[in-house]
């Protein structure tokens, strides 16, 4: 697996790297970490490459590539994916004032919405991964699924569990609706063959195969919220979601609930598009 | 087999609530015309044809409403002056609100407001408090039918959740709405912006409407005649009700509304586009049913369309001050639109989030026991009450 690792400062490199350090050894046939420096900070550059050789060292990460960029960290990640083709790109949350997060997102938040790899938002210290949320939006035509069952087993370490978890935000949309399923649980809607027990079966035989234990969990409730409380009430590593939409006239009508996730979760967040 | 019969129940029962629907002019073509059953672009066409001739029939019904409750105010207004004491804001709000519970319909009552207002029964502000106040009251709709459904012994929160949370979210707009609009009216900011019927339209409309309400006049009383144009003015909200392209939003990019959460500006904008066609916050939301199979919507997109369908319901109140002639009738209805438009703009941009979240809490407390129910319900009918008092 081609794997690209974008940082910009040193808690940041040693954060992101520690992460990083458990998928590389296991899938990183070639890795690249990217230092993305800011304009005017030039005398940063050789304390960013002392930075890298300690960390890899320290983590003992094999040998990798490293580049040097100067500019906006956007701008500069989006360039280096359009060129390397990499399977995954591993982010670190870098620095910006609190202004431009609440109005714009993050510049990482901003790469792992836009750029066509998978992308893990790393956001603070991170652990190995052993735990996943996996939220299905239950759109049956999306390859999300089957992009994450791909890459599963680099991931994880050992035999993890992975939680398929989906939101039923639906209410009834008139008083003549019969609405039992709008309280039920996983697996009475597994039981009923309702829509969304159909979307969790389906999960469950694509990764079953995978050797990881597997749950099933349905909420009800907003969309956004669930899935923040969920991945704060369980143990959960990473948690993985589905990109917005952000291309033709679906792009614009949809609400981009993937960005409002992203900037809420603690955890890594691997977007899946 | 039971539940089989209740899928049945459920298909007939959305049959019933959405008589407007595609289907059944589907149907009622497919009977009338026999062979263009083959022909689906010729049973389309006669399809579109019978809507466009109801559409006008509830016009010219409308028109001839309005020009009966225009000619019966008169012979009505010392009763509200007097008799119900409506001689302040807060009564009309109050009137307007009951009014509405009465009728199970808010646009008759603001077309009441208006002619009440032309005939100089009651003023701008209390015209302009009417109308508020019937809105308030139409918003009760959703819920009384949600009533009906848990007597018949479905489930409460699933009856009631859309007809609280329609009321509650219409309840937040207009307090607000109404607070502003009463300053704006007061300080006399939109007063320039008036419509003039303009003499080819009245003259037309006279054409048309004026020897039905001349043969009217010569044998019923004012009131009466008030009466019967409020009895008209139903009638042609049903017919309207019947021309709606339902099918058309089911089969566009927004008829995921079951599945997909869409951006909450895209909903705003449908719920006032569906609204501007349908006149009827009740009726707009009545659509989002058959949408999906079980009738289920995505709670993220109601209140947005809700918000939406809020501000375009006053279009047929804005239609009946320009069939009044009253300019300044047009000013209250304009300052209404503005002011729900307003706050409605304020909480999307800047509380959306925080507000959804609290709408829907509040929803599950009063849906989630029978005393929340009952609170909710007696602040329901107390509060026009007391409004009515003061």
């Amino acid at each position: 697996m081609s794997i690209l690792i974008a940082v910009c400062d040193k808690s940041n490199a040693e954060t992101v790297l520690r992460f990083a350090a458990p998928i590389i050894c296991r899938a990183g046939e070639s890795v690249v970490v990217l230092t993305v420096i800011g304009h005017g900070m030039d005398n940063a550059l050789p304390k960013t490459d002392i930075i890298l050789a300690e960390s890899c060292q320290q983590l003992q990460i094999p040998e990798i590539r490293t580049k040097v960029r100067k500019g906006n960290p956007y701008t500069e990640v989006r360039r280096e994916t359009e060129i390397g083709n990499y399977n995954l790109v591993i982010v670190g949350e870098w620095p910006s004032s609190r202004l431009r997060r609440g109005l714009l997102a993050s510049s990482a938040v901003r790469v792992a919405e836009h750029i066509p790899s998978l992308t893990i938002l790393v956001k603070q210290e991170a652990r190995p991964i052993r735990s996943v949320l996996f939220c299905d939006s239950g759109d049956k035509s999306s390859p999300i699924l089957d992009r994450f069952a791909a890459i599963l087993n680099d991931l994880m370490a050992g035999d993890g569990d992975v939680t398929i978890f989906h939101v039923m935000s639906q209410i009834s949309a008139g008083p003549g609706v019969r609405g039992n399923q709008l309280r039920a649980g996983a697996d009475q809607l597994i039981q009923e063959h309702s829509p969304e027990g159909e979307i969790l079966e389906r999960d469950i035989q694509k990764l079953e195969h995978l050797g990881v234990q597997l749950h099933t969990k349905v909420s009800h409730g907003l969309v956004v919220d669930e899935i923040i409380a969920e991945s704060r009430r369980g143990d959960y590593d990473l948690v993985v979601i589905g990109a917005h939409a952000d291309e033709g006239i679906r792009g614009l009508l949809l609400d981009n609930l993937a960005r409002q996730i992203l900037m809420q979760v603690d955890q890594p967040v691997l977007i899946v598009r | 087999m039971k539940k089989q019969h209740d899928q049945d129940l459920l298909r007939s029962d959305h049959l019933i609530e959405n008589s407007s629907e595609d289907d059944q002019a589907h149907l009622a073509a497919s009977n009338s015309i026999g062979s263009s059953e083959k022909n689906p672009h010729s049973r389309r066409k006669w399809i579109h044809t019978g809507k466009l001739v109801l559409f006008i029939i509830s016009l010219y019904l409308f028109m001839l409403a309005i020009a009966l409750m225009k000619d019966g105010a008169r012979g009505v207004a010392p009763l509200v002056r007097d008799s119900f004491s409506i001689t302040n804001a807060a009564n009309s709000l109050g009137f307007g609100w009951l009014f509405a519970y009465i009728i199970m319909s808010g646009s008759p009552v603001a077309a009441a407001a208006l002619s009440f207002f032309d005939a100089g029964a009651i003023d701008k502000l209390s015209a302009f408090a009417m109308i508020n106040g019937s809105r308030l009251g139409a918003g009760f709709i959703v819920l009384f039918i949600g009533f009906l459904y848990v007597l018949r012994g479905r489930d409460r929160a699933t009856s009631l959740s859309m007809g609280v949370l329609s009321l509650t979210v219409t309840a937040i707009t207009y307090g607000l709405g109404f607070f502003l609009g009463v300053v704006i009216l007061q300080a006399g900011w939109f007063d320039g912006i008036q419509f003039h019927s303009g003499a080819l339209l009245i003259s037309a409309i006279d054409f048309i409407v004026v020897p039905v309400t001349d043969l009217l006049l010569g044998i019923l009383p004012d009131w009466a005649i008030f009466l019967v144009g409020l009895g008209i003015i139903l009638l042609s909200f049903k017919l309207f009700d019947k021309c709606l392209p339902q099918m058309t939003i089911k089969e566009s990019q927004i008829g995921r509304m079951s599945r997909l959460v869409y951006h909450p500006a895209v909903m705003f904008s449908l719920g006032a586009l569906v609204t501007l066609i349908s006149m009827s916050v009740s009726l707009s939301l009545s659509i989002l049913v058959p949408l999906s199979e079980r009738g289920f919507v995505r709670r993220e997109n109601v209140i947005p369309y809700i918000m939406g369908a809020n501000i375009t319901t006053f279009i047929d109140t804005l239609l009946a001050a320009v069939l009044l002639d009253n300019p300044a009738a047009f000013t209250i209805v304009f300052v209404e639109m503005a002011s729900i438009s307003i706050v409605s703009f304020l909480i999307l941009l800047t509380v959306y989030r925080g507000y959804q979240k609290t709408i829907l809490n509040f929803v599950t407390w009063v849906t989630i026991s029978n005393r929340n129910l009952a609170i909710f319900m007696v602040v329901l009918f107390i509060v026009p009450i007391l409004l009515l008092l003061v």
